[in-house]
C-alpha cells in the first residue's frame, strides 16, 4: 500500500456564509496522481488552495505526514503549485523564473543553530537546466516570457514549481487556456513528468476526458461534497448516482424499481442486470451508456422509439431516440434517419444500478440535448469563478 | 494631399511644443540678461547666477524646497504604495468608496487643504502646548512644546501627495497577474521577499511615475506651504510669490533654470537607464546579477539625507528671530553678517503685501517677531494691539534715525516702530514720449495722452492721486471728496486715458516704452531708469504720498529680544548703507542718507547723479508737500472699495 502524505479532516470552508466546503475528508497518496474533477464552484480549487495554503479552512484539519499544517504559511511548506494562467514573472526571464525559487535562502537547522542558507550558483544552474530538459524548453533559458506560446509558458510554469523538488505538485486547471491539440499533447507530457519524477500531483480540472485520461484517482466534487472517489474506471462503469454518471461521460439515466437482486424494472418491463444488495421494491436509478446501447431492427427490440435527431460525430453517431416521451442518446457507428423507429437490446452488463439521490430526476434526459452537449465540450470554456474563492474576493 | 496633411500635423506638433516650451526658452535667454529688464535684451550675463549663489534667502527656500520635496515624495511614495496594495486586497465593496475618497483630496481646492491643515495645526498644537506646560509645570520630565515649522509643512505635502502616488501605483496593482504573489509565496517568498522580488519590479513604474508626481506637486505647492510652514521656514514658490510686492529678481529665473536643468538631466539620466536596461534583457546572458554597488549607493544616499536632517533639525537651542519682510526688500548678506556678529539664527520669510501679512498674523500662530508694515498698516495693527512695546534700551541705534522720521502719525510717542525705509509715490514719464516735463497729476486725466497712461492698480493710491491733484487730503474721510476724485478717475477710464491699471508689469512696460505715464514708486523708478535712461520721475506739484515702512516686533512674538537685537542691527550706518544700495530706497538714518553718494562713488567708482539722488532720498522741500497715509476707518475703508469695484477693476 503506498504511503500517505497529506489528510484532510473534515474540512469545511464557508465564506460569507455560504458554505463552500462541506465536510471534506480526503487523503493523498505519495507518488499518486490524483484529480479533484467537478463543475464551477464545486469545491475544487478551494480544496487546492487549502493544501498549498493560500487559505485557511473555516473548520477542520490539514494534516501533512499527520502533522496539523492549517496555519503553515504557504513558503513553509513543501508543496509547489501551477497556477491557471501560470502567473509567470514577467520581468524575468525564463532562466530566473525557474531559478526564482531556488534564490530564495531558506532557513537551515545544523547543531540546533538555525541559518539562511543560499544555494551555490553552479548547483542553481544545473538544477534549472535539468528541469527545463525534463519540460523538453532546453535553449530558452534567455528567452523572455513574453515572447513564448502558451505551452511553453505552461512549462515553464511546471518547470519552476518542479524545479524545488516538492513532494505534491497542485495544478490548477493548467491545461484550460490552451487549444484542444496542444492539450492533448500536454496531458501525456504532464503524466510522463509524474512518473519519471515520482512525486504525487493534484490536478484540479473540470475536464472529464483529461481527468479520466490522466488520473490514477478522481475524487468527484460538487456543491462542497465529494460525490465518489476511485480510479477512473470505476467512475465511469460504477457511478454512484446520477451526477456522477451525468459528469463523467454521457447517461441515459431511468427511473426504476429494483424487484430482487439481479432484476430490474424500467418502462414497465423487467431487465437482468448485474446488480444486487437493494431492498426489495427499492426505487432505483438506472445508467445506461450511450454507448452500450444495441440498435436493432424494431421487431427484435426490447424497447421501441423513434429517431428524433442524428448528428455525425466522426467515430460514430449521436442519435437521439424518443422512448414514450424520454429521450435517449444512443451512439452508433451505423446511421439512422430521422423519423425511423427503431428497436433497442439491453444486455445485462450494460445496466448499471445506483440508489436514488439529492441529483435523481435532474440529469439523463436528452430532450435539451443540445446546449448541454456543448457546454462541456468547449474546449474554450474556462472556469472562472472557482479560482476567486480564496483571499482576494472578486476580480477586476 | 498626403504631404499636406503631413505638413498640417508636424505643424500642428511644432504648434504644441512652442507653446510648452516657449515660455521656459524665454526664461531661461533673460536669465542670462544682463538688465533686469523682463523684456529687453542688453546682452550677456552670468550675473544673476553670481547673486542667486550670494542670496541666501532663495537659496535657503531653494534647499528647503527640494528637501520638502525629496522627503514627502519618498515618504509619500512608500506609504501610499503600500496604501495601494491595502486597496487592491480590498473587496469592490469597500475599495471603490475608499478609493473615491482617497481621490476628493486632489480635487479639493489647495486653498480648502492649506487652511484646513492650518487650522488643524494651530488647534491641536494649542491643546498640546496647553497641556505640556501643565505637564512641565507639574513634573521634573520635560514635554516640548510643538510650533509650525519644517515638519509641518513636510507632513503637509506628504499628505496631499500620497493621493498622486495611490492613483498612479492603483493601475499598475490591476494590470498584475493576482496569482504572481500567491506563485511567489508558493515558490519560498514571505509576504515581504514577495512584495521585493516580484510586486515592485511589476509596479514599478506606477511607483516611480507617482514618485516623481509627488516630487513635482511638492515643488509646485504654494497654496498648502504657505498656510503651513510657520514663521521659520519658506519654500522657493512663497519666496517668489512675496517678491510680487517689489520686482521679481531675475535671479528667480536663474534659480528657474537650474532646477529646469535639473530635472531635464534627472529624467534623462532615467531614461537612458531604462534603454539601457531594456537592451540587456534582450541581449542577457546572465546580466541579472544586480549591481550591488548601485544599491549599497542608494542606501548611503538615503543615510547620509537623514543624518543631514538630524543634524539641520538639531538646532533647537539655537537663538532665533522669525522675520517677516517683504521679497527683494532687504541686502541678504546683512542677515548673515547679523548671525555671524550676534550668533542669532534669523528666519527671514517674505509677504506679498501688508495685508496678507495681516492676515497671517491676525489668524494667529504666524510666529513671526518682527514684521515690516507700511505706516497705515502700523496704526490699524497698533490700535489693535498686535504690536508690542519697544524696549528701546535694547536699540541703542535708535538714535541714529533722523528725527524726521520720529513722532509720525502712525506712532505719535515712538514706542511701537522704528522706521525701516521710506520714499514717495510720483509719476514716471518718458521723455521721448511726453511735450514738456511732466509736473502735474493733471496728466493723469488729460485725454491728451490716451492710451499712454497706466494707472496704480491699487484703490488707495489711485483714489489718492485723484484726491491730490483735486486739492483733498490722502486721508480725508468726507465721502463727497472720495466720490469727487472717484468720478475723475471714471471719466479719464472712459475717455481711454489708461491703457491699463497695474502693478508689477509697470516695469516691463515703461522700460520697453510701451506707455508714456505711470503712476509708481520713487525706488522702482530708480531700477527702471537702471534699463532706461529715457525715463524721469517726479513728485507732481500738488503734492503726495511719501509712505515709511517701519520694523515692529509683535505682541505675542516669542523672541521679543532677539527681535530687538535685529532692529538694532537694522538701524545701524553701515546695514543701512547696504540695503539703501540694494533696494533703491530711502533709509531714515541720517548718516546713512547723508554719506550714500560717497558710499556710492566708493563702490562703483563714479558718481552718483544728483537727482537720481534726490528721487531716492526726496530733499525737504519736497517732502513739506507729502503726506503720509493714514489708517482709515473701517466705513471709510468700505467706501474705497465700493467705488474701487465699480470702477471695474478687481482690487488685487
Amino acid at each position: 500500500m503506498a504511503k500517505e502524505l497529506i489528510r484532510l479532516v473534515d474540512c469545511c470552508m464557508a465564506f460569507d456564509d455560504e458554505l463552500v466546503l462541506d465536510h471534506i475528508n480526503l487523503y493523498f497518496n505519495d507518488s499518486e496522481f490524483l484529480t479533484l474533477l467537478g463543475p464551477s464552484g464545486c469545491g475544487k480549487t478551494t480544496t487546492l488552495r487549502i493544501i498549498g495554503g493560500f487559505t485557511t479552512p473555516t473548520s477542520g484539519e490539514v494534516l501533512f505526514d499527520g502533522v496539523r499544517m492549517n496555519d503553515i504559511p504557504p513558503h513553509l511548506r513543501q508543496v509547489n503549485t501551477v497556477f491557471q494562467r501560470y502567473a509567470l514573472f514577467p520581468h524575468l526571464n525564463v532562466f530566473e523564473n525557474v531559478a526564482f525559487g531556488l534564490r530564495i535562502p531558506r532557513t537551515v537547522e545544523e547543531n540546533g543553530k538555525k541559518s539562511k542558507k543560499k544555494l551555490p550558483e553552479k548547483e542553481i544552474r544545473q538544477r534549472v537546466l535539468e528541469m527545463l530538459e525534463i519540460v523538453s524548453l532546453k535553449g530558452f533559458e534567455n528567452r523572455r516570457i513574453s515572447e513564448l506560446s502558451g505551452g511553453q509558458q505552461q512549462r515553464v510554469a511546471i518547470a519552476r514549481a518542479l524545479v524545488n523538488r516538492p513532494k505534491v505538485l497542485l495544478l490548477d486547471e493548467p491545461l484550460a487556456a490552451l487549444d484542444l491539440r496542444l492539450r492533448k499533447d500536454m496531458q501525456s507530457e504532464l503524466k510522463r513528468i509524474q512518473q519519471q519524477l515520482g512525486i504525487t500531483f493534484i490536478y484540479v480540472t473540470h475536464d472529464q476526458e483529461e481527468a479520466l485520461a490522466m488520473s490514477d484517482t478522481i475524487v468527484v466534487m460538487d456543491q462542497g461534497k465529494i460525490q465518489q472517489i476511485g480510479t477512473p474506471e470505476d467512475i465511469y462503469n460504477e457511478p454512484k448516482n446520477a451526477f456522477v454518471a451525468d459528469f463523467i461521460g454521457e447517461s441515459n439515466i431511468l427511473d426504476g424499481i429494483m424487484h430482487q437482486d439481479y432484476v430490474v424494472e424500467f418502462f414497465n418491463r423487467k431487465f437482468k442486470c448485474l446488480d444486487k444488495g437493494f431492498q426489495p421494491m427499492e426505487p432505483v436509478d438506472v445508467v445506461i451508456r450511450p454507448e452500450d446501447v444495441d440498435i436493432v431492427p424494431v421487431e427484435k427490440g426490447q424497447l421501441r422509439g423513434t429517431v428524433t435527431a442524428v448528428t455525425f460525430k466522426g467515430v460514430h453517431y449521436d442519435t437521439i431516440v424518443d422512448f414514450k416521451g424520454f429521450k435517449w442518446l444512443i451512439q452508433t457507428t451505423d446511421y439512422h434517419e430521422v423519423g425511423k423507429e427503431i428497436g433497442i437490446v439491453l444486455n445485462p452488463d450494460d445496466i448499471h444500478i445506483m440508489h436514488k439521490s439529492q441529483y435523481s430526476g435532474m440529469f439523463g434526459d436528452y430532450s435539451s440535448y443540445s446546449e448541454e452537449y456543448d457546454e462541456i465540450n468547449d474546449p474554450t470554456y474556462i472556469e472562472e469563478e472557482d479560482g476567486n474563492l480564496g483571499g482576494r474576493g472578486d476580480e477586476e | 494631399m498626403k504631404g499636406k496633411n503631413r505638413f498640417g500635423r508636424r505643424l500642428s506638433m511644432a504648434l504644441v511644443f512652442l507653446f510648452l516650451y516657449a515660455p521656459i526658452f524665454v526664461l531661461m535667454v533673460f536669465s542670462f540678461n544682463d538688465s533686469s529688464s523682463r523684456t529687453v535684451w542688453q546682452g550677456f550675463t552670468f550675473d544673476w547666477y553670481k547673486e542667486l549663489f550670494q542670496d541666501s534667502i532663495i537659496l535657503n527656500s531653494l534647499y528647503t524646497t527640494l528637501l520638502v520635496a525629496l522627503l514627502s515624495s519618498a515618504i509619500a511614495t512608500v506609504a501610499g504604495t503600500f496604501a495601494a496594495i491595502g486597496f487592491y486586497n480590498m473587496k469592490r465593496r469597500w475599495r471603490t468608496p475608499l478609493l473615491t475618497i482617497n481621490n476628493i483630496p486632489m480635487t479639493n481646492a489647495d486653498i480648502v487643504t492649506g487652511v484646513s491643515m492650518c487650522l488643524f495645526f494651530v488647534a491641536a498644537f494649542g491643546a498640546w502646548n496647553a497641556f505640556a506646560q501643565q505637564f512641565n509645570a507639574d513634573h521634573v520630565a520635560q514635554l516640548p512644546t510643538l510650533a509650525m515649522g519644517f515638519g509641518t509643512l513636510l507632513i503637509a505635502h506628504i499628505t496631499f501627495n500620497i493621493p498622486y502616488v495611490i492613483l498612479s501605483v492603483s493601475p499598475k496593482l490591476r494590470q498584475m497577474d493576482k496569482n504572481l504573489v500567491e506563485a511567489a509565496q508558493d515558490l519560498g517568498c514571505t509576504w515581504m521577499q514577495a512584495f521585493f522580488k516580484v510586486v515592485l519590479p511589476e509596479i514599478k513604474p506606477g511607483v516611480v511615475n507617482g514618485m516623481l508626481i509627488a516630487f513635482t506637486m511638492s515643488v509646485d505647492d504654494f497654496v498648502i506651504s504657505y498656510f503651513t510652514a510657520g514663521p521659520a521656514t519658506s519654500t522657493l514658490a512663497m519666496t517668489i510669490y512675496g517678491m510680487t510686492k517689489k520686482r521679481i529678481s531675475p535671479k528667480i529665473n536663474a534659480v528657474s533654470t537650474l532646477l529646469f536643468v535639473t530635472v531635464l538631466l534627472l529624467l534623462v539620466v532615467v531614461n537612458v537607464r531604462e534603454v539601457r536596461q531594456e537592451r540587456a534583457k534582450k541581449h542577457p546572458a546572465r546580466q541579472q546579477e544586480k549591481n550591488p554597488r548601485g544599491k549599497k549607493f542608494l542606501l548611503a544616499g538615503a543615510a547620509a539625507a537623514v543624518i543631514l536632517l538630524l543634524i539641520l533639525s538639531n538646532q533647537s537651542d539655537q537663538r532665533v528671530v522669525n522675520v517677516c519682510g517683504w521679497g527683494e526688500n532687504i541686502e541678504p548678506s546683512l542677515i548673515e553678517e547679523f548671525e555671524k556678529e550676534t550668533g542669532i539664527k534669523v528666519n527671514y520669510q517674505t509677504a506679498e503685501s501688508n495685508e496678507a501679512m495681516y492676515s497671517k498674523v491676525v489668524m494667529g500662530g504666524s510666529g513671526y517677531d518682527v514684521v515690516v508694515p507700511s505706516d497705515y498698516m502700523v496704526s490699524q495693527m497698533r490700535q489693535e494691539g498686535l504690536l508690542a512695546k519697544l524696549n528701546f534700551d535694547n536699540i541703542p541705534n535708535y538714535e541714529l534715525i533722523d528725527d524726521t522720521y520720529k513722532n509720525l502719525s502712525f506712532d505719535p510717542d515712538n514706542q511701537y516702530a522704528v522706521p525701516y525705509t521710506w520714499g514717495t509715490l510720483g509719476i514716471i514719464y518718458n521723455t521721448t514720449m511726453v511735450d514738456e516735463p511732466i509736473t502735474s497729476w493733471s496728466a493723469l486725466f488729460d485725454p491728451k495722452y490716451a492710451g499712454q497712461v497706466l494707472m496704480i492698480n491699487n484703490p488707495r493710491d489711485a483714489i489718492g492721486v485723484a484726491l491730490l491733484y483735486l486739492g483733498y487730503s490722502v486721508n480725508t474721510h468726507d465721502e463727497g471728496e472720495i466720490q469727487e476724485a472717484y468720478e475723475l478717475l471714471r471719466q479719464a477710464k472712459a475717455e481711454g486715458v489708461y491703457q491699463s491699471f497695474v502693478m508689477d508689469e509697470v516695469y516691463d512696460k515703461m522700460e520697453a516704452g510701451e506707455a508714456a505715464i505711470a503712476v509708481y514708486y520713487a525706488g522702482d523708478f530708480l531700477s527702471m531708469y537702471d534699463n532706461n535712461p529715457d525715463l524721469a520721475y517726479v513728485v507732481p506739484e500738488e503734492g503726495s504720498n511719501w509712505f515709511v515702512d517701519a520694523m515692529c516686533v509683535l505682541e505675542d512674538a516669542a523672541h521679543k529680544e532677539e527681535a530687538e537685537a535685529w532692529i538694532n542691527f537694522i538701524c545701524q550706518t553701515q546695514s543701512c548703507l547696504a540695503n539703501m544700495d540694494y533696494i533703491w530706497y530711502a533709509s531714515p538714518n541720517g548718516k546713512a542718507l547723508e554719506e550714500y553718494p560717497a558710499y556710492y562713488k566708493e563702490l562703483y567708482g563714479e558718481e552718483m547723479a544728483p537727482d537720481l539722488y534726490e528721487v531716492m532720498a526726496a530733499p525737504a522741500d519736497v517732502l513739506a508737500r507729502c503726506e503720509a497715509y493714514d489708517a482709515l476707518p473701517p466705513e471709510v475703508n468700505a467706501i474705497y472699495k465700493n467705488l474701487w469695484t465699480e470702477l471695474g477693476i478687481k482690487d488685487g
